[in-house]
Parts: C-alpha cells; structure tokens; sequence
C-alpha cells in the first residue's frame, strides 16, 4: 500500500521535476572486496582544474586526510581543518564554480552496494575517493572520469591506490604498545602510523597484534612514520597468518584483494 | 531538495520496471475457447461428385533463421589450469550468480570441484537461456582453448548475454569467467573481447591445503582427486560471491600442499 501511494506521488509530482534543467545522475557503487570497508565516499563533480589525485604524483594533504583517515571535511575532524577535501574544494553541496561535492556517510561494507543521487550542477568530470579499512593510507579512487550527456547506465571499475603518505607498516592502530617514533604519539589516524579501522563495525574478523611491522619495523616500541608515495597502485597488504605475533596485525587469508576492488554505475536519467 | 531527488530516483526505478514488463509478442497467451456453436439441422444425402484434381505443389516453409557464435577462451595464467568452462548464451534478466549473494548449488559444484554442470542445467531452467556449450576438457595455462559453437534464434541476437564459468583447479573455489556480458547486436564478422576477473564462489575456505583443491599441485603433494573437490559444507568467512583476493600461497610455505614452492 505504502508503495502505490508513493508512485502515484510521483507520477503527479512529474511536471514539476522535468521542468528543471539540472542533471540527478545516480551513483551505485559495490564494494567488490572480501573484507575491506569503504569509509564515507567524496563524490565530486568538477572541470578540468580540479584533480582529486593523479597516479605518479604526490598526494595533497586533503587526499593525505582522506587516505591515512577516511576524512574529507571539519565536521568528520576538526583537526583536519584548513587540510581537507572541504579546505580544497569550498562548501558541500554548492556550485563552488569549479566543483560541487558531496560526502556520502556511513561505512560500505564487503559486498555491499548503495546507490545515491547526485546533482552534478553541469560539471564535466566526475571523481570518486574513499578510504579502504583497515589499511595504512589505501584508497579506492575515480579520477575524472567524463560524465556521459547519453541517458543510460555506464559501468566503471575503480583500483586500489597507495597514497604514498604512510609506510604500509600493517599495525593494529588499538596497540598501545606501540607509539610513533620521535614523537611519542599513539598510533591511528591522520600523520602517525598504524592501520585506521580495525575497530569498524563491518569488520570481517578482528586484528592481530604483536606484529613487528611489514614496510617499516617496530624498533624498541616505536615505528616510523614515512612515505612511500608518490600516488601509485597499491600494492596490496601482505598480512600473515599469526594473530599474535609475525609481521604484520592483518590476516594474509582475510584481508588482501585483487583490483579492481569496486563498481560504480552510473545512471544519466532521460531528459 | 531532498525529498525531491528521491522521487526521481523512485520515478526512475519505475519506469525501468515497466519497460521490462513488455515482451515481444510472439508468445501471447492463448485465448480462452469459443462457445459451442448449434446443431445443424439433418440434410438429404448428395449424388457423388467427380475426383478432383491434383493440388498444386505447396511452397517452401520458412525456416527461423539462427544466428550462430563460437566462444573461444584463452587461460592468461601462469600455472592455473582451468576446468571445462560452461558457455551459456541467453537474454537480459539471468545471472547464474550474483556479487554480493551466496552461490547457487551450481556454482558451489563448478567452483569447489571443477564440474561446470549444473550451472548449464540451473541456466536452462531460466525463460531465459538460449544455448549452452560444455568445453568438456581442461584448459592448461597459457594455452588458448578451441572454439566453441552456439546457436541462437536470429531475433533474439537483439538482447544477448554472454555467461561463461570455469574453476581455476589450483584453489578452493576460485573461477573466473563472465557474468551476463552484453553481445547484443554483433554484425556477422565482428569480434568481442573481454578480460575477466577472478570472483571466490565464497562456498569453501581458504585453506589452500591439498587436501581442499582438486588440482595438481595438490596432486603432487599427496591430496587432489574429486575427494578434494566439492564439499556441501560452506565454511567460509561470508558465504557470498565477490571478487576473489588472490591466492597466499607462500605465506603458508610450511603447508604440506607445497604451495609456496610455487607461484600460482
């Protein structure tokens, strides 16, 4: 019953809509994983003086936020203002000239797919970024991608990319054990070590500890915090299969992946 | 605003449901039977007429014309050999599988222990299906398979899916293949090529000992054979289809499947 009264809702309110000149894409995207999340997705639709990341070139530190945090504006950190995707590009939901952009919230889990409308403003290009959990600074990325005029469904294969901000050291971010060398600062987050996400409720099995670090060591309870950029495909996370000791706090059985690691289809409705 | 853009997602979820419901009206249902009409009334018997004479010859029928596809699948592997692949041609609106959602039975079956079966079988029950092809053999690595030949109805080649499934032997449940690829429309001629990924049936564990895989280097490490092949237990982490994540292989370099001697 709900769902008649809905439709014919619709139908009445169709004049109204095909009135306006604004183009609605919707926007699906699966999460092809096993058992990565996908933390909230920065949708942007922008011209050609916007680019979000570029393979081969280092990454700004709104991708560095987005990557090593899964932050892209002050309301998810307040840390990270004046150094996000929100400093970047100006105001959410607005026709900031050059871009407009959205944050799709809540954690994509394994498998999952979710579909979302988006208002383009009549911006050419379209990029897409979201932070794989639990990695270091991995992120699945759609770098400027034309959008189709055509109505119709147009399917996109997103890779997996290393941001190149941290070194990939594969440490549960919960250890205490454990802090940032010369600094003393626990582990997590944006601009110290450690993975970002262990405790995230899609999680698919929890995270090891005791590991001696994969791409940087522990050395006498302090790991370093490096790069490895500049932005390239990631590498994969190498893991093990010891929960409590090894190299490295992720599962080499659970955690790892193939690219492409996510599907976008986008929908251009009829005008 | 909001309100507003959710109506049109929904208007458009409609529309797409609608066009669907059509078909192309050669299958309509038959009409219900006409009234039973009156007895005639008796009449007088006639005098007997003349033969008649010889008919015509009546004109040749029309056969429906078929359209006719070979499928050829290459094995870009290193050292995964691939089990018979089933080659299925249908229309739009069946998936032998679906990411996201657990396996069919025969899935579960070509995926684990390499016989590709029941998922031609599974595919033939769809309204659907139009043509199936076993490749009945295995196809080593880095080898190119022979062509296979499918034939379809020439007035369905408007709407044409492409299904192809075949195990990598040396996994658990690893295949790779295509899912309802999109071949409508090929003019005689025309080629199509796809590179396919690896999906994890999600219907067994990742062991990676010889005593789970059907392959030879399980063979060669004393496990292998049909017993290492399917399993009616489905015990792994999610029992789901995506994509699979790769094999570990010499992580577990002190397994006795010796996979981590070798690279796969």
């Amino acid at each position: 019953m709900k769902f008649t009264k809905l439709a014919s809702a619709t139908l009445l309110s169709l004049a109204t809509i095909s009135v306006s000149q604004a183009v609605i894409l919707d926007v699906e995207i699966t999460n092809l994983t096993q058992a990565q999340s996908f933390t909230p997705r920065l949708v942007i639709a922008h011209d050609d003086t916007v680019d979000a990341f570029e393979v081969g070139q280092p990454a700004s530190s709104a991708l560095a936020w987005l990557a090593e945090a899964g932050v892209i504006d002050d309301e998810q950190n307040a840390d990270s203002s004046g150094a996000n995707f929100e400093a970047l590009l100006g105001p959410v939901d607005t026709d900031n000239g050059s871009n407009t952009w959205h944050r799709f919230g809540g954690l994509l889990a394994p498998k999952a797919t979710l579909s979302y409308p988006f208002d383009t403003m009549d911006k050419p290009y379209l990029s897409l970024l979201s932070m794989l959990i639990p990695t270091n600074d991995a992120f699945v990325g759609m770098d400027s991608i034309e959008i189709p005029t055509e109505p119709g469904t147009y399917t996109y294969y997103l890779n997996a990319y290393d941001a190149g901000t941290e070194l990939n050291d594969e440490l549960n971010s919960a250890r205490t054990d454990v802090v940032e060398a010369g600094t003393g600062n626990a582990l997590g987050g944006y601009g110290v070590p450690g993975v970002a996400g262990g405790g995230a409720p899609t999680r698919i099995v929890d995270l090891g500890t005791g590991g001696t670090g994969v791409a940087a060591q522990v050395v006498n309870g302090e790991i370093e915090d490096g790069e490895d950029g500049p932005v390239h495909i990631h590498r994969n996370a190498l893991g093990d299969t010891d929960s409590a000791a090894g190299a490295s706090d992720l599962d080499s059985t659970v955690h790892r992946w193939l690219n492409p690691v996510a599907r976008v289809v986008i929908t251009v409705p009829a005008s | 605003m909001t309100n507003k853009i959710v109506k049109l997602s929904t208007l458009l979820m409609l529309s797409a449901l609608l066009a669907a419901c059509g078909d192309d009206g050669d299958t309509g249902p038959q009409g219900p039977a006409g009234p039973q009409g009156e007895a005639g009334v008796d009449g007088q018997d006639g005098a007997d007429g003349a033969d008649g004479q010889d008919g015509s010859n009546g004109q040749d029928g029309s056969n429906g014309n078929s359209a006719v596809y070979t499928v050829q699948i290459t094995n870009l592997t290193y050292s995964q050999p691939f089990a018979p692949a089933a080659v299925i041609l249908h229309e739009s609106g069946f998936h032998s599988f679906s990411e996201g959602e657990p396996a069919s039975m025969g899935i579960e079956i070509m995926a684990e222990g390499g016989d590709p079966s029941m998922v031609i079988t599974e595919a033939m029950d769809s309204t659907d299906f139009l043509d199936a092809q076993n490749s009945g053999g295995i196809l080593g690595p880095r080898s190119m398979g022979t062509e296979l030949t499918l034939v379809v109805p020439e007035l369905d080649a408007d709407d044409l899916r492409l299904t192809v499934t075949t195990m990598l032997v040396n996994t658990n449940d690893a295949f790779t293949g295509l899912n309802a690829a999109n071949v409508s429309n090929m003019a005689v001629g025309d080629t199509k090529t796809f590179m396919t990924v690896t999906w994890d049936a999600g219907t067994e564990e990742n062991t990676e000992t010889a005593t789970t895989m059907p392959g030879p280097a399980a063979s060669a490490a004393g496990g292998g054979g049909e017993a290492a092949g399917y399993d009616v237990v489905r015990d792994d982490l999610a029992d789901a289809v995506r994509l699979h994540q790769g094999v570990v292989t010499s992580a577990n370099a002190n397994d006795p499947s010796r996979e981590g001697c070798k690279r796969h």
